[in-house]
């Protein structure tokens, strides 16, 4: 066969490549396709402000405008960072333990609570610090408090309400929400304590402070882009988690032996090895890694009762889209799920002042449906 | 067989008879109806989500005007919602029935007024807090035309003026009438022309901006773009990236509420660097509802859109007023709108239940006062005036942030506007649609109170109109 | 062996009674009972029963447990209230507000919720068990964010005023209140007299098959998806019945009633009931439904003492606590306990009985 021959499909195969059992994902790539085209080359700027068409965006299109495409872009590395941190514990207590962890989100916003006391009361200010007012010891000492009262929490959730009824996902997703409920409404009660008398407890909103070296911009050299450090700083702490979770993983004995876990528990139980005890492991440092998650993200946004709902449902569909039980998977999972949201908003169209781009967040999951469709286990799950 | 038969029914009639026991006790209660001559008054509040600080505010707002005018007294000096007895005005006593919980979401706003209103069986509501509750209560208030309801302090513009049913009362403005004169003063003492704003994508984010669009374009300020964050967003990196740079507007207004104010400016100052305190104004929430220690050590020297109250400004019968309810409840913040709104309320209804010798009904919302003296005002010989849909003409007053001897950061008052009505001049009408993302429309229009602002300084409103 | 049927048929039989007995006071009970009771409690166990009953349908004779209910109890009264209600003065300031007929409003409310509920079961239809839960929590986010957003058809207030246009065959429900209960009533009864006749069908026996093996009825050559298909199109059928019912009820309808929150209360109203019966959905709504109006944070309840919370807490402690009470001793539910206790009293009295007389077999009629 000459290599040209070889080269151009035959009537056949195209024939069966273009069959309409292939037409949705055919058109699921046209539409991706467009959709990358459409940022990078065809949207424009509006004529005038308030005015619009199918083709406007708030900055026009990324050939355009590519400082403002690659702040964009930063903007959602970042906040993907942010999401996979709080997201990689609960992929790694669901791969292992098949648990869905319901209150992960309740987890996280006592992290962010304790965290806010511990600053407050090292700075002794009771309300809003600024910047200044706030160095590394003052941001590192909240999160060292905070991690582990969480893994201490967690661990003795799973010990005294999962670890006898393994196997039986819908039950331990059962028990996990009554304990969110009650969590989540504890929190209410007792939180935030250091702060104005009309504000104590009740939930009510406070932040943390990064620490001061961070509030200033970076010079990235690139099309005059200034960016904020403390964004890069949190997504340095996103890439520093992933790898040290894939080290952990992946060069030591507990990691090897989670891994077999997700692959097999029965087996591995089998083999001899405490499988039980790699369960608290694994949920401790969930755990942890909620709780880290809160403190980078309370102090990047805030802190208030509502957010375990919303940071919950971050983690669960981060772990659902990119694939379950797979730190890589969270990671893609975060990406897909921070790039969509962030890019939605700024390069949705703008034809008017009513449209488009406030639909981003349900385009956001309107995708994340589509995927499940296509791919129910997930990006890069395994078929278990 | 049959001795199991037997026992079988036994145990079936011992059951159904217990159960029919059951309800009948529990029925009784539900089938306690009042008889009383007494006044049965339901206290809608906030004690979850995003206003649960407000529950005992609110009901502390309310006790003081039962406390000055009604003889009441209250159980305890430092949490309001213990109760009050003694409550009476003439020889009809008043019953506080129960105190709502409200979420500041609708579903919960249902439950809770159901509750207050057939199972307590209140006859008059005050309340809600927010803006969407009132809503509701509004539609409920339409079909039940036999109880009355003085709405505490919800911002929305809908229930008095879309909706507006006739046993429906308001004695404060809504959340534009609050923001009256500071569109005024951003072009005035700030010189902006262009202006891009940041609201909650929600009703009160909607009204409120709708106050700041309308006053600013009133005298011909132009509003560029018009950004609209979901509430609970996440990252509002970027909805801040969707507003113009520092150097194409002149300036920002800020619409963002409570959890998420303080992530708002956060993520603007990553975008485009420190807050200029010249370039950013806010609504309430830069000043009150606990912004002050969260939100506005940020955005000092920034001027802030009202919430009908005069923190710091003294003349004789706010004093009074002050003195009186800081004796009653000391750890309470008396200058709070909220405090302040539900006071009006409450003393709304016992001037009411006077003129009416204690008649509920229609004959109750005949006798609610259309003028009754409020401490914080000061135009129409210190009488807030209802208009014609029983809504306030309030008197406003804008304020600056101020940093105190003692570090923490304060609203203060820097502006008065006179007299300000829910329409604008005209702008908002029955017929034109309800504040939303592109309601109001930027027009040129002429404002009552334009050109009539005054300044307020060191505490005293002067004569010295604003330039 | 005879001993054995003989309490199996008490079982029933003490619950047929118990069921007569409850549906003779509902019944009456407008006429004696508190008008408080008539119009909150029992009208909310009846329409939030209609939708845990689609929700345990879906888990007891489907084996998918869906937390997307709630997401077509909205659209379903979303629609509704779009179709039915008029704009202008007097009528309702939110919505397109077409002012269409109420009865056509309702058909088809009924009609596109069903049509809505067939596709995302068709997505949904190749998962199982705690996939098929997220996806149909995807769907739950999508429509709160959906009705949060797209303004014109509701927004973040919703629309009110729903309870003003009900057909005419219903009447004026704000003037005869009552007429909401036995229609609330009426289609309850219908629902559970459905859902028992269904799973009769063969429909309803090869869905119970799909439920326990599904590869084994692949191999037969049922369409599994297809069936499950069927199976979410008819949930969402009944949960649209529910959610007609009520913005009836309330008048309202707004993303709050389909957020995470809502969705979790209809789950844990199905859990408490018990997911494996479908009576349990009335029996959970019921339990429900009276502790939320009974337990709020300033309520005192004799004997509890501190004012219906727990350490701080509020309803929500108290509620989140019997769930996990029961998720942990009976994860059927109030039901699944029943069961346990009158089988648990069946052996005990045989173990206590004496040794009966050798029983003559019935004669066969």
């Amino acid at each position: 066969m000459s290599a040209l021959s070889a080269r151009i499909p035959t009537r056949d195969e195209l024939g069966l490549y273009l069959s309409w059992r292939k037409l949705p994902v055919l058109l699921a790539a046209a539409v991706v396709v467009f959709a990358f085209a459409y940022v990078l080359f065809i949207s424009t700027l509006p004529a005038s402000f308030g005015a619009g068409n199918w083709r406007t965006t708030t900055f026009g299109s990324a050939v355009h405008d590519p400082s403002s495409f690659l702040k964009i872009t930063l903007d959602s590395l970042t906040f993907a960072a942010a999401l996979f941190i709080v997201s990689s514990g609960f992929a790694l207590i669901f791969g292992l333990m098949r648990t869905v962890n319901m209150a992960h989100g309740s987890f996280y916003l006592l992290a962010g609570y304790i965290a806010y006391e511990v600053q407050q009361g090292m700075t002794g200010q009771g309300f809003s610090l600024q910047s200044s007012e706030v160095n590394t010891w003052d941001w590192l000492v909240p999160l060292a408090v905070a991690a582990p009262c969480i893994a201490v929490i967690g661990l003795v959730t799973q010990q005294a309400f999962l670890r006898w009824n393994q196997g039986q996902e819908l039950r331990q997703a059962l028990i996990t929400i009554a304990v969110s409920v009650i969590v989540a409404d504890q929190i209410i009660g007792h939180f935030p304590r250091n702060t104005s008398e009309g504000q104590k407890f009740g939930g009510n909103a406070v932040d943390l402070t990064w620490p001061g070296w961070t509030d200033r911009f970076v010079n990235l050299h690139i099309g005059g882009v200034q960016y904020s450090l403390a964004r890069l700083v949190m997504l340095g702490i996103g890439l520093a988690v992933g790898i040290g979770l894939w080290l952990w993983l992946y060069r030591t004995r507990t990691g090897m032996v989670i891994r077999a876990g997700v692959d097999d528990q029965k087996m591995t139980s089998a083999l001899g090895i405490n499988i039980q005890k790699t369960f608290a492991i694994a949920f401790v440092v969930g755990s942890a890694l909620a709780a880290l998650g809160a403190v980078v993200w309370a102090s990047q946004s805030n802190i208030s009762s509502g957010q375990d709902g919303v940071w919950l449902l971050n983690s669960l569909v981060v772990v659902i889209v990119g694939g379950m039980g797979s730190i890589f998977g969270a990671a893609a999972g975060a990406i897909l799920f921070a790039f969509v949201s962030n890019f939605g908003a700024v390069y949705l169209p703008t034809t008017g002042s009513d449209c488009c781009t406030q639909y981003s967040s349900v385009l956001t999951f309107v995708l994340i449906a589509l995927v499940l469709a296509f791919r129910p286990r997930g990006l890069f799950g395994k078929d278990a | 067989m049959r001795r199991l038969k037997l026992r079988s029914w036994k145990t079936a009639g011992v059951l159904v008879v217990i159960s029919a026991a059951a309800v009948a006790v529990l029925s009784t209660g539900a089938l306690a109806s009042s008889h009383a001559k007494a006044v049965r008054v339901a206290i809608m509040t906030d004690c979850k989500g995003a206003f649960a600080f407000g529950y005992d505010v609110d009901i502390g707002g309310a006790n003081t005007a039962f406390a000055q005018f009604a003889h009441g007294v209250t159980k305890s000096h430092s949490k309001p919602s213990a109760g009050m007895t003694g409550i009476k005005v003439g020889s009809t006593p008043i019953q506080v029935v129960g105190y709502g919980c409200g979420n500041d979401t609708v579903p919960t706003a249902v439950t809770e007024t159901k509750r207050l209103m057939e199972k307590l069986n209140a006859d008059v509501m005050i309340g809600p807090l927010s803006g969407d509750e009132a809503v509701y209560v509004a539609n409920y208030a339409k079909a039940h035309p036999t109880k009355t309801f003085i709405i505490g302090t919800a911002g929305s513009q809908d229930p008095t003026m879309q909706i507006a049913p006739k046993n429906l009362f308001r004695y404060h403005g809504d959340g534009a009438q609050w923001n009256a004169g500071i569109g005024e003063i951003a072009y005035k003492k700030l010189g902006w022309r262009k202006a891009a704003i940041m609201m909650d994508d929600y009703s009160f984010g909607w009204t409120s901006a709708a106050g700041m669009i309308a006053d600013f374009c009133a005298v011909g300020g132009d509003i560029v773009k018009r950004v609209f964050p979901p509430l609970n967003t996440t990252d509002y990196a970027p909805f801040v990236r969707q507003l113009p740079p520092p150097n194409q507007v002149d300036g920002y207004f800020w619409v963002v509420g409570g959890t998420g104010t303080g992530a708002a400016l956060k993520a603007y100052e990553q975008a485009y660097g420190k807050l200029d305190p010249k370039q950013n104004i806010g609504n309430l929430f830069f000043g009150f509802l606990g912004a002050d220690k969260v939100v506005a050590p940020k955005v000092v020297g920034s001027y802030v859109g009202g919430f009908g109250n005069m923190p710091g400004v003294h003349n004789p019968k706010v004093d009074a007023y002050r003195a009186y309810a800081k004796k009653l409840y000391p750890a309470q913040n008396v200058d709070d709108g909220f405090f302040y709104n539900y006071y009006m309320a409450a003393k709304a209804l016992v001037l009411g239940l006077q003129k009416s010798g204690g008649a509920l009904g229609a004959k109750l919302q005949a006798a609610l006062p259309r003028s009754i003296q409020g401490p914080f005002q000061i135009s129409n010989g210190g009488n807030v005036k209802l208009d014609a849909r029983r809504q306030a003409i309030q008197d406003q007053y804008q304020l600056q942030l101020v940093k105190n001897p003692d570090g923490s950061v304060s609203p203060q008052v820097i502006a008065y506007v006179p007299g300000v009505d829910q329409s604008f001049g005209g702008l908002f009408k029955p017929t034109s649609p309800p504040p939303g993302r592109t309601q109001p429309p930027c027009k040129k229009v002429t404002t009552p109170w334009q050109g009539k602002i005054k300044v307020v300084a060191n505490g005293k409103v002067t004569n010295q109109i604003l330039k | 062996m005879r001993v054995d049927v003989g309490s199996w048929t008490l079982r029933t039989k003490l619950e047929r009674l118990i069921a007569a007995a409850a549906l003779v006071m509902v019944v009456v009970w407008p006429t004696f009972g508190g008008s408080y009771w008539t119009h909150q409690i029992l009208i909310e166990t009846f329409l939030f029963g209609v939708a845990a009953a689609s929700l345990i349908f879906l888990s007891a004779y489907g084996g998918m447990v869906s937390l997307g209910q709630t997401a077509l109890f909205g659209i379903a009264g979303v629609i509704i209230g779009n179709l039915a209600t008029k704009g202008g003065p007097g009528g309702t300031s939110k919505g397109l507000h077409l002012g269409w007929d109420p009865t056509v409003a309702l058909v088809l409310a009924i009609v596109l919720t069903t049509a809505i509920g067939l596709i995302f079961g068709a997505v949904a239809s190749r998962s199982a068990g705690i996939y098929f839960l997220m996806i149909t929590l995807t769907y739950s986010v999508i429509v709160n964010l959906t009705l949060g957003s797209v303004t014109k058809i509701s927004g973040f207030s919703g629309i009110g005023g729903i309870n003003r246009y009900t057909p005419g065959w219903i009447g004026d429900i704000q003037a005869h209140p009552t007429r909401l209960y036995y229609v609330a009533l009426i289609v309850a009864l219908a629902v559970y007299v459905l859902i028992r006749y269904i799973v009769r069908t063969p429909f309803g026996l090869t869905l119970q098959g799909v439920r326990d093996e599904p590869v084994r009825m692949a191999s037969l050559g049922y369409n599994v998806p297809l069936h499950r298909t069927l199976a979410f199109g008819f949930a969402a059928f009944l949960a649209s019945l529910s959610g007609i019912l009520y913005v009836w009820w309330s008048g309202q309808i707004a993303p709050g009633n389909v957020d995470l929150g809502q969705t979790v209360d209809l789950l844990v109203i199905a859990v408490i009931g018990g997911l494996v019966r479908i009576e349990g959905a009335w029996v959970g709504a019921f339990v429900f439904v009276v502790m939320q109006n009974y337990i709020t944070s300033n309520t005192h309840i004799p004997g509890l003492g501190f004012g219906g919370t727990l350490f701080g807490g509020s309803f929500n402690t108290i509620i989140g606590i019997i769930f996990l009470a029961i998720v942990l001793v009976s994860p059927d539910g109030l039901l699944g306990l029943w069961e346990r206790i009158l089988d648990t009293g069946r052996r005990l009295h045989l173990r206590g009985a004496p040794p009966s007389q050798p029983e003559l077999p019935e004669p066969v009629n």
